[in-house]
């Protein structure tokens, strides 16, 4: 009943950089971390629609086990590069005013889930969650133990972003106490001139000793983030980031394409935008990442994704169980997710719901007992199918059609026509081979599968509430 | 965007539907079709008779066909989804007392004292036939194979009751709820393999005196020993000798 896909090991291992045909598909389009994606949840989904179906999600034979998100939206000085959520500040009274809210969120939500499912996964994300000193993370972990069944096997994956300017050697180690077995490191670029640019000094030895921490606190795994198509950044400069976050061998790579929108965060009107590297520099540099990084041994996952051979991500991708989710990809993929804290987003059942996104809104609903629920979607049969699509490009690239004809009772040409057309368009340029058998995204397309995905996408010329924005495809 | 999207949508997979009859045809499912069609009794000369047979429905989820101590008019057939029947016991508890398919009667148990001793609530959409009792029984007395079948239907419907009232483990309460549904939906012509448990788990757990956790441990056991295959609420028996086997001392069969 569950479809496992086997995309060869040749079209996974060999994603081929094509600078021209990618130049040519620069657009704007969704990131897909959702289907549909957040700019079209409805602000008519509220408390009592989610409460309806957290419970109603108790109610499977085999309840899915559950994924927490809990988001820490302060950070100590702002990047100017920056599209998250997030409140600059230093006064750690402010992270407390929030830590009190946070718990009694956690308060709220807890009891409508079942005591049996287990928390398999844990995300900490932000702003900056070592914002929290090593005492309140301490407390928010026995906040989520009391009121959740946290799970005690080896296997859970509990993740945190880390700042490493902000973070010793002790910190990281009282993390690893605390259960903490992944870690995620912001690094953007080791370039001072670049640095200097986004506002944000952080040196190897910092970035190299949090790593060091963390394998030291047997951590499982280490990611780093990285950004091109920052101001100031060369070809030579970020060659040799790239050579040194190498030698630092963290089991994953996100390697995120910088997205100009300064009418939509404010954060970037700081940044000085005629330093920013040109559309050919832009691609140049992506060219040198996928390059290097192929030599060094990670394998393309897909999207801003690269990783070690051994790493999990990629045996998901082999085993056919990756799944796309907030963080990018995820392993855990048959969870209920759980977002706790502002702007946090769940995905509950076959619905995905929003947290208030200011701290006024968010505190003001938890204050008065409510949980603080502000938008969300009931996904429709059409959503879920669609989802299920575009997924299973994501993550592997190839959709076996048979499979998905009978798991989805449709009849592929039929039900997406449309999809096809524009298929074929893409197919002519190389970036997807179509078969009656199949739809295989070309070694040429894997760097393009936002374009691809956005065949499937039912709501982009749908109406919604407000404007949106999306960054540019590459 | 609907009538598109709509579009390549083949017909739902073999569900346990009822192939609806129509003014003079019964239902594939109905209890009582196939003894009046041996009386060369069609559904026309069944209205002659005053005995009409009356589609009712749809029932929404969470909506009630009767409630207990609701006068007793009539017995029902499940055309499509599915009935749960409860009641509320001296401390306010729920307790679940069965779940009927397409083809079941459901109301049987209120013939004496005329009064429906329980509650009769719809788990999904749910479409019935009402069969007014009185017409039955004066129709029973012109087919006396009406009356028989009625008479198999109460013993079966007392036989069913008491499955559960055994010592069993939760291991044979499961088996034995799953192969039992399979049997009851194959009877009726749908898959004897593949399920769809539309009741929710605290209902299954209630219903086999178990805890809900305990419903779920025994399930995820099973689907790792490769007996059965599950994927949200639908579940495949993907090896129905084996749990037969585990459900024999329940089952009797």
């Amino acid at each position: 009943m569950i479809a496992v896909q086997h995309l060869p090991r040749s079209a996974a291992t060999a994603a081929r950089f094509d600078a021209e045909l990618i130049a040519r598909y620069d657009g704007n389009g969704p990131r897909y971390t959702s289907y549909p994606t957040a700019p079209h949840f409805r602000s008519d989904f509220r408390e009592a629609d989610y409460m309806a179906l957290a419970r109603a999600s108790n109610e499977d034979p085999i309840p899915r086990r559950l994924s927490l998100y809990v988001h820490v939206p302060f950070c100590f000085s702002p990047c100017f590069y920056c599209g998250c959520t997030r409140i600059i500040t230093r006064e750690r009274a402010k992270g407390e005013a929030y830590m009190q809210r946070l718990y009694r969120e956690i308060e709220l939500t807890a009891p409508l889930f079942d005591r049996d499912r287990r928390v398999v996964q844990l995300h900490l994300g932000g702003g900056t969650p070592n914002f929290l000193d090593a005492g309140q993370m301490g407390e928010l972990i026995e906040s989520l133990a009391q009121h959740f069944s946290l799970s005690t096997e080896p296997s859970r994956e509990f993740g945190i972003e880390l700042d490493p300017r902000y973070a010793d050697a002790d910190y990281v180690r009282a993390l690893g106490e605390l259960g903490f077995n992944r870690l995620s490191v912001g690094i953007q670029d080791f370039d001072p001139a670049v640095q200097e640019a986004v506002n944000r000094h952080q040196s190897e030895a910092q970035t190299a000793a949090a790593i060091e921490a963390a394998r030291a606190a047997g951590f499982r795994s280490v990611s780093v983030d990285l950004i091109y198509g920052l101001p100031n950044q060369t070809l030579a400069g970020f060659a040799s980031t790239l050579r040194s976050v190498i030698a630092l061998r963290p089991d994953r790579i996100a390697a995120y394409s910088y997205a100009h929108l300064p009418e939509l965060f404010k954060a970037q009107r700081q940044l000085d935008a005629s330093l920013l590297p040109d559309a050919a520099t832009k691609l140049a540099l992506l060219g040198e990442t996928v390059e290097m990084l192929d030599a060094a041994g990670y394998r393309y996952i897909g999207m801003d994704h690269f990783a070690l051979p051994g790493d999990e991500l990629v045996r998901a991708q082999d085993n056919g169980t990756l799944q796309r989710n907030f963080q990018g990809y995820s392993t855990h993929g048959d969870c209920d997710i759980i977002g706790l804290g502002m702007s946090a987003i769940s995905r509950v059942g076959d619905s995905y719901s929003q947290n208030a996104k200011d701290l006024v809104g968010y505190y003001a609903a938890v204050d008065h007992g409510h949980l603080p629920t502000v938008r969300g979607l009931r996904l429709s049969d059409d959503d879920l199918i669609r989802r299920d699509a575009i997924n299973r490009l994501m993550c592997h690239g190839a959709i076996d059609l048979r499979d998905f004809e009978a798991q989805h009772r449709i009849d592929f040409a039929v039900y997406f026509a449309g999809s096809l057309d524009r298929l074929h368009e893409l197919a002519e340029d190389g970036l997807v081979q179509l078969t009656p058998e199949r739809i295989l995204v070309t070694p040429r397309g894997r760097f393009l599968l936002r374009t691809v995905a956005m065949a499937f996408d039912a709501w982009l010329s749908a109406p919604r509430e407000g404007a949106v924005r999306y960054s540019r495809t590459i | 965007m609907s009538e598109a999207m709509r579009a390549g949508k083949l017909a739902p997979a073999p569900s346990p539907i009822a192939d609806d009859g129509d003014a003079v045809r019964f239902c594939s499912t109905c209890a009582f079709g196939a003894v009046c069609q041996e009386y060369g009794v069609d559904k026309i000369a069944l209205n002659e008779l005053h005995c009409l047979v009356e589609h009712v429905g749809p029932f929404r989820q969470g909506e009630h066909l009767f409630r207990t101590n609701d006068p007793f008019g009539a017995i029902y057939a499940v055309r499509a989804g599915m009935v749960k029947t409860y009641i509320d016991d001296e401390l306010g508890r729920e307790q679940v007392l069965g779940f009927y398919l397409p083809g079941e009667m459901v109301g049987l148990n209120a013939i004496y004292p005329a009064r429906y001793p329980c509650n009769a609530v719809a788990l999904d959409t749910v479409y019935l036939c009402r069969f007014s009792f009185p017409a039955m029984v004066t129709l029973a007395t012109r087919l006396p194979g009406v009356q028989q079948q009625l008479f198999r239907l109460l013993s079966k419907d007392i036989g069913t009751a008491s499955l559960l009232g055994g010592d069993f483990s939760a291991d044979e309460r499961l088996a034995a709820f799953m192969v039992d549904l399979a049997d009851r939906y194959s009877a009726r012509g749908f898959s004897a393999t593949r399920l769809r448990l539309t009741m929710p788990r605290g209902d299954i757990a209630n219903y086999l005196r178990l805890a809900a956790e305990t419903v779920s441990r025994v399930l995820r056991r099973f689907r790792d020993q490769g007996l059965i295959a599950v994927e949200g609420r639908e579940v495949e028996l993907t090896n129905p000798v084996e749990l037969r086997h585990l459900a024999r001392c329940v089952l009797h069969r």
